[in-house]
């Protein structure tokens, strides 16, 4: 991958100088251009980094070593950069507060120019949201590429949805060489092969408590809407969803059961003027598009009137439906494994079952 | 004068025969022991002389050799003591024209000359008749487990006094009449399925479990009755039949824990407790071997409480004997190798905290930690348990109006016709169950039809099954259509069989 004098002058400024964001900002509005900050740094450096005696390497070959070093790294590892001066720059991203100066990729480039939009829940999500986030997700990757991270629950039923089609998006908390949480590494390298992985840190650098924090900027940055899944009355989520509303993107959520604490901050996202979703359809509509129409299943009797039963009542344990259909227990759960596999229903736990729509 | 007596000791559950030689000379009084006997066998000569002075009998005050042959088997244990003594009594002249020679004498003697039960007797008798002895002293209080030989002339003695009594004609001892076996004779278990409320998934798994010899992994919070269901599951297995009864007699016999009918009549149960060592899983011991908990579980069912909380080595330990239906074990007092054939029945809570997918509460663990907490049971441990079922948290009566509970004799009758359908079908395979197919045995006899294949594979692609997961479905499948006397392998079957793999989804 070529990179222009400016776009090199960029990655060397954000990877070879100890300088944190503030100052970079600052240089970077001093200097006429990023290049003259890589050819005459003594000029400007002096101004805002006070007291930092060596910020930058003092003789200019190192320092163009150094930016092609960093730049041969990059190539090695299969990543590449984006600069906020780059074409491929994410329009929607130089409108958030802090916009990220580079943008580290792995994977399909291509996917940063189209439009995206981003599902999130928490880590520990009740089973039914999880299930219809997959499917919501699968759904609307056929007109969006979806964004989000890479953790459990939440994130984890977004990828599963989205990650067959390669519509995926995937913002790390930490640098495009590490993994977090270290168990989903395989899970990491399927989105790499399929989708993108993106992080604004450099590849070497681990997550930190704050990392989250700012990753979450970038979801809702890079995306037009926003859905929340599930979250709780504390859940970082809201963090997502309320940069979504500081950025003047569409924030969507499910609705959960009045009391269900991990749902809470869902319901609160509703109340204060969130758009209530209940399938990828209503997504869609206000954007002004249509899902293609999914051929029906075919349900023998039985397994639409378990179906109904469940439609009618949400959660259910296997005997209270057995009962209610006056057939053994073990019959039913066969049924509702067949549904389960047609994807109309979902296994709660504990043998209960929810109907997913 | 040289005397020879018979005796047996124990390799494994093989009885070996051991000669004791005794060899009384003029001299100075002198007693030896030769021939690998251990500290056991040596402090006979103190019971021995005490015995026979309170029997009325003498101890010769001359120049004594015992040898026990062969002499490179390390004999054990105080089962020699008999033998001793009578071999003493024949060598000093106190058994003039008494034949001993095609008895076997067995048992420990107690200081005032009583006969007391040795441990591993049935399993020395049947090596005995298998070696072609036909006459056996024993204690009396053996007299339970040996009633069941059959084809010998067994007596039973209370003291050394009878033995020798009977021995010269004075006061012969009746030989054991044999004794027919009843299955359950000696059933004392109050467990049964009728008492288990509610729980229909769960009663629904066990009876499949069974029928198809499948192992069982339950999941459940602390507290919802998966130990009453496991304890119920011997109630539902096919009776014993007097093969079966009579190995797992010997094993129980060799470990010593027979208890008071001497053979056992009903499957065994045994439940380790999770400290439990490996050592004690598979068996061992200092010098000579015993069978371990997996053995002592043969022909029955081996419960582990709390699957993860045991050691993951003692866990792995299980993974060959699973396979094998048996287990070697080497010490440096010989390898033996102990039959192993047990189902394995598991419990375990679903989460650390317990609450994960309840209803009620509210499951407080990360992901990470209940990740951490599944991983501890190992994926080829899971591979071999076909059968995974959630125990419910949620009083029964808050769900259906108090139905009539099928009792366990009920159910049996199911399970022993899915199990004659079995025998049947696999008449030339050299298996009994389902469980027990290999692939050969799955493309022979569990042929999908087009339609179970396809259910087969959305369930694979909906619910992220592993791709190990496909044949212990097909087999659970197989035994479900048993169940319901069904030739084919309907979809009802395919589906319900699904829905018994909820590990491999999370």
């Amino acid at each position: 991958m070529n990179y222009s004098a400016e776009e090199r002058a960029y990655l060397w400024l954000c990877a070879c100088t100890q300088t944190d964001y503030r100052e970079r900002v600052a240089l970077l509005g001093r200097a006429p251009s990023p290049v003259a900050l890589l050819e005459t740094p003594e000029k400007y450096f002096p101004a805002v980094c006070k007291g930092e005696a060596c910020a930058y390497h003092s003789e200019r070959e190192k320092r163009e070593a150094e930016a092609d070093a960093f730049l041969g790294e990059l190539a090695r590892k299969g990543y590449f950069a984006v600069t906020l001066v780059s074409d491929a720059y994410p329009e929607s991203l130089k409108h958030i507060s802090l916009p990220p100066l580079v943008l580290f990729g792995a994977g399909r480039r291509e996917l940063l120019e189209k439009r995206k939009f981003c599902i999130v829940g928490s880590r520990i999500i009740p089973p039914w949201a999880e299930k219809l986030g997959r499917t919501m997700s699968e759904e609307i990757a056929e007109k969006f590429v979806i964004v989000t991270g890479l953790a459990e629950g939440g994130d984890n039923a977004a990828i599963e949805g989205a990650l067959p089609s390669g519509n995926l998006i995937s913002v790390l908390p930490c640098g495009l060489d590490e993994c977090y949480p270290a168990a989903h590494a395989s899970l990491k390298e399927r989105i790499r092969r399929g989708g993108l992985l993106l992080s604004e840190l450099l590849p070497s650098e681990t997550a930190k408590k704050y990392s989250f924090h700012a990753r979450n900027r970038l979801l809702a940055g890079l995306s037009e809407g926003v859905l929340v899944l599930a979250a709780g009355a504390k859940s970082g989520t809201l963090i997502t969803a309320n940069c979504a509303l500081d950025y003047g993107r569409d924030v969507f959520a499910l609705p959960h059961n009045v009391g269900a604490s991990r749902g809470e901050g869902c319901n609160e996202l509703i109340k204060k003027g969130a758009y209530l979703a209940t399938g990828s359809a209503d997504i869609l509509s206000a954007y002004g598009m249509e899902r293609t129409q999914k051929v029906r299943q075919d349900l023998t009797p039985d397994e639409a009137r378990a179906l109904e039963i469940l439609r009618e009542t949400g959660e259910m344990h296997t005997a209270a439906i057995a009962e209610r259909m006056g057939m053994p227990a073990y019959e039913v759960s066969a049924i509702l494994s067949a549904l389960e596999i047609k994807g109309l229903a979902v296994k709660a736990g504990g043998n209960q079952y929810s109907a997913v729509s | 004068m040289i005397a020879k007596i018979v005796c047996y000791t124990l390799l494994g559950l093989e009885g070996v025969p051991v000669e004791v030689e005794t060899d009384v000379n003029r001299g100075v009084p002198s007693y030896d022991m030769v021939g690998l006997p251990d500290t056991a066998v040596k402090e006979s000569k103190e019971r021995v002389r005490s015995a026979l002075k309170n029997s009325g009998l003498l101890f010769p005050m001359n120049r004594i050799t015992i040898n026990f042959a062969p002499a490179d088997i390390r004999k054990e244990g105080a089962g020699f003591d008999l033998a001793v003594a009578i071999s003493l009594l024949k060598a000093s002249d106190q058994l003039v024209g008494v034949n001993v020679g095609d008895t076997v004498f067995l048992g420990e003697l107690a200081l005032n000359g009583d006969l007391r039960p040795i441990a591993g007797l049935l399993p020395i008798l049947i090596s005995a008749k298998g070696h072609g002895f036909t006459r056996f002293v024993i204690p009396a209080g053996n007299s339970e487990e040996a009633r069941y030989l059959g084809g010998a002339e067994i007596y039973p003695a209370k003291t050394l006094q009878s033995v020798v009594r009977h021995l010269v004609g004075t006061e012969p001892i009746a030989p054991l009449d044999t004794a027919v076996f009843v299955p359950h004779a000696g059933a004392r278990t109050s467990s049964d399925l009728k008492f288990v409320k509610g729980q229909p998934m769960a009663r629904r798994a066990i009876e499949i479990a069974v029928a198809g010899g499948h192992n069982l992994l339950m999941i459940g919070p602390p507290g919802t009755g998966k130990t009453m269901l496991a304890r119920c599951l011997p109630t539902i297995m096919p009776d014993l039949s007097f093969e079966e009864a009579l190995e797992i007699t010997k094993i129980h016999s060799v470990a010593g824990v027979l208890g008071e009918e001497g053979i056992v009549t009903e499957r065994p149960f045994r439940t380790p407790h999770h400290t439990a060592t490996t050592v004690s899983m598979c068996g061992g011991g200092n010098k000579t071997v015993h069978p371990g908990e997996m053995s002592l579980a043969h022909g029955g069912v081996l419960f582990l409480d709390e699957l993860p909380e045991y050691q993951r080595s003692t866990l792995e330990a299980l993974r060959q004997p699973l396979e094998d239906g048996k287990i070697t074990v080497s010490r440096a007092g010989g390898t033996v190798t102990f039959p192993a054939r047990f189902m394995l029945c598991a419990s375990m809570n679903p989460c650390p905290c317990g609450n994960f997918g309840s209803s009620e509460r509210t499951c407080t663990c990360t992901p990470a930690e209940i990740r951490r907490y599944r991983k501890k049971v190992s994926g080829p441990l899971l591979d071999r348990i076909d059968l995974q079922v959630e125990v419910d948290d949620i009083a029964y009566d808050d769900l259906t109006a108090g139905a009539e509970q099928e009792s366990s004799k009920a159910v049996k009758e199911r399970v022993d016709r899915a199990r004659r359908i079995q025998r049947n079908r696999f008449e030339e395979s050299g298996i009994l169950t389902n469980a027990e197919m290999g692939e050969r045995e799955i493309a022979d006899f569990c042929g999908l039809s087009r339609e179970g294949d396809e259910i087969l594979r959305a369930a694979f692609e909906r619910m992220h099954l592993s791709a190990r997961a496909r044949g212990r479905i097909i087999k659970v499948a197989r035994t479900i259509a048993d169940l319901d006397s069904s030739e084919e392998i309907l979809p009802k079957h395919v589906f319900e069989a699904v829905s018994y793999r909820i590990y491999d989804k999370i």
